[in-house]
């Protein structure tokens, strides 16, 4: 007799790339040291954000714990695109890998993307619009909608026939995210790091002044991700504090297709997360690329009438 | 990386500090690697978030060691709970060069604890060496009961020399070919210097972490040759020339 036996349906399907899973690392949190042990658990890789020149990054103090979270200020310290390019193999876990990029100007971001275009191991690109350690581009590029528009449209004549990503702050996320959508990006990545600042009182010093992550976040991006998922026809990737599967359910059923995880596997092992994941859909009864849009409940919103 | 949540032996106080024994049978050590340690809870304690990196203090093939101090939340309750969660051996350890000669092993604080399993290590090895401990007080230097023979200074005067690990030093630095030393970093550079360039020179380097595998870039020290390398993967031990302090 055949055993009755629920399949667990992971796969989703983010601008057209397959991933077995729902889960992607967030740039900047898995280095090729530590991709030894998470074989199998993500959908795609990601590897930190890459610039067209090295950059040395910021001085320490870089990190700073803050209840439920972490403040970072790395700074993008990264060896350049031609070097990265040159580790990229590294990342080949039999998964699509998409490539962050982040510059200072505009031309920067287009350059990078020239860069990646005919790379056939580069499956998409993530533009870092909103990298809140960087003065020079954070800054410029996270300013507005209009910034947003131009690096984009740049980025979308650069890259033909691939998928973009962009990646946004909080602030602004839905104008910012129809702007992108309007320029020609294939999803966005919602939410980067949050502006954020720890002080030592004692030595009346500061310590770190960066992005803040981790479950503290947890809910703005959640809110980041109904909001936009409800305001833009493309695929939306939810990025901000996952550090569980119910999390990973969370964010899809606020309609993420795809989520990423980044500070928690610090202190956590995804495949954990992964295997939390799959008892929700077991015992939901919904495969992975259900969820976004699964929710029961009506949309609530403030001007009302914007459903999906 | 892999977290293991691991049983708590035994708890000792040491003045100031606290020496944490816990069961650990998942590979060798290398004296100067350390572990990312936390306070194990389901699914995973929200607030503090971060494991803290901690020198393994020692280790016999079963038990491992760590030495802290409660300075905050995540060390209070490592200090309470029944389980911690660790991911270890990391970084890379001190290189121990056995034919040099007389050794100098310096800490600082809670930076004595590599030189325990360092210790250890030398003395299997037969290679004969100094111990020189630096602490704030007395009850931080309550740790240098653990340290047969060794020289001890505080900054109150309270016990051995008054002064800084630099001053129990008996004659000078310089007459040690090789140098280990682990404590905070303005004390490392002070041992750099007064070790000169003749001696092998390696330090531990303290830094805030925040991942322990590389990822995240957040315990950066400062190169000689500009740019910076992460302590967790690079490190946490360093031969001295390669600082930029």
């Amino acid at each position: 007799m055949r055993e009755r036996r629920t399949r667990v349906d992971l796969a989703v399907e983010l601008c057209g790339i397959s991933l077995r899973t729902p889960l992607i690392p967030a740039s900047g949190t898995l280095s090729k040291e530590a991709l030894g042990e998470v074989e199998g658990v993500y959908g795609a890789m990601l590897p930190k954000t890459t610039t067209p020149v090295a950059r040395a990054g910021n001085p320490p103090p870089r990190v700073g714990e803050t209840p439920a979270g972490m403040v970072n200020s790395i700074g993008l310290q990264n060896p350049g695109v031609e070097r990265f390019l040159q580790d990229l193999d590294a990342f080949d876990l039999g998964v699509p890998i998409l490539v962050s990029v982040a510059g200072d100007t505009v031309a920067d971001f287009g350059g990078l993307c020239e860069r990646l275009a005919d790379d056939d191991r580069v499956s998409a690109v993530e533009l870092n619009l909103s990298c809140p350690n960087v003065e020079c581009g954070g800054l410029a590029f996270c300013a507005g909608p209009a910034s947003v528009e131009e690096v984009v449209a740049a980025c979308r004549v650069a890259f033909p026939g691939k998928p973009i990503l962009a990646k946004l702050t909080n602030d602004g996320v839905v104008e910012n995210a129809r702007a992108a959508e309007a320029a020609g990006a294939d999803g966005l990545t919602v939410i980067n790091t949050i502006p954020a600042l720890t002080i030592d009182a004692r030595a009346r010093k500061v310590l770190v002044r960066g992005g803040l992550s981790g479950p503290a976040i947890k809910p703005v991006a959640l809110r980041a991700v109904y909001d936009v998922s409800g305001a833009v026809r493309v695929p939306v990737v939810g990025s901000g504090g996952v550090v569980s599967g119910t999390d990973v359910a969370e964010f899809m059923l606020a309609g993420a297709t795809a989520v990423q995880v980044g500070t928690a596997s610090f202190v956590r092992d995804p495949q954990e997360m992964l295997d939390e994941f799959s008892a929700y859909l077991q015992e939901s009864g919904l495969g992975a690329a259900e969820l976004a849009g699964a929710l029961r409940d009506i949309r609530p919103t403030l001007t009302g009438g914007r459903g999906r | 990386m892999k977290f293991y949540s691991v049983q708590v032996e035994e708890r000792k106080e040491l003045g100031g500090y606290t020496l944490l024994r816990y069961r650990w049978n998942d590979g060798p050590v290398e004296p100067g690697q350390f572990v990312m340690a936390r306070a194990a809870g389901y699914p995973v304690t929200l607030d503090p978030f971060l494991a803290r990196p901690f020198s393994f203090y020692d280790y016999d093939g079963e038990v491992a060691g760590l030495l802290f101090e409660v300075r905050g939340r995540g060390t209070a309750l490592l200090d309470l709970a029944p389980t911690i969660q660790v991911t270890a051996p990391l970084g890379r350890g001190f290189a121990i060069e056995a034919d040099l000669g007389r050794a100098a092993l310096l800490g600082g604080g809670v930076g004595v604890a590599p030189l325990k399993v360092l210790g250890r290590r030398l003395d299997e090895l037969g290679v004969p060496y100094d111990v020189f401990l630096g602490f704030a007080d007395a009850g931080s230097a309550v740790v240098a009961r653990e340290f047969a023979g060794a020289e001890v200074a505080t900054m109150d005067g309270s016990v051995g020399t008054h002064g800084t690990v630099l001053d129990a030093v008996v004659g000078t630095l310089q007459d040690y070919p090789a140098v280990y030393s682990c404590g905070p970093n303005p004390m490392l550079a002070a041992v750099k210097l007064a070790a000169g360039e003749q001696s092998l020179c390696q330090l531990s380097v303290e830094e805030r972490m925040g991942c322990g595998n590389g990822s995240c870039n957040g315990c950066v020290v400062p190169m000689r040759g500009g740019g910076y390398v992460r302590s967790c993967v690079e490190g946490p031990v360093f031969r001295a020339e390669v600082l930029a302090w």
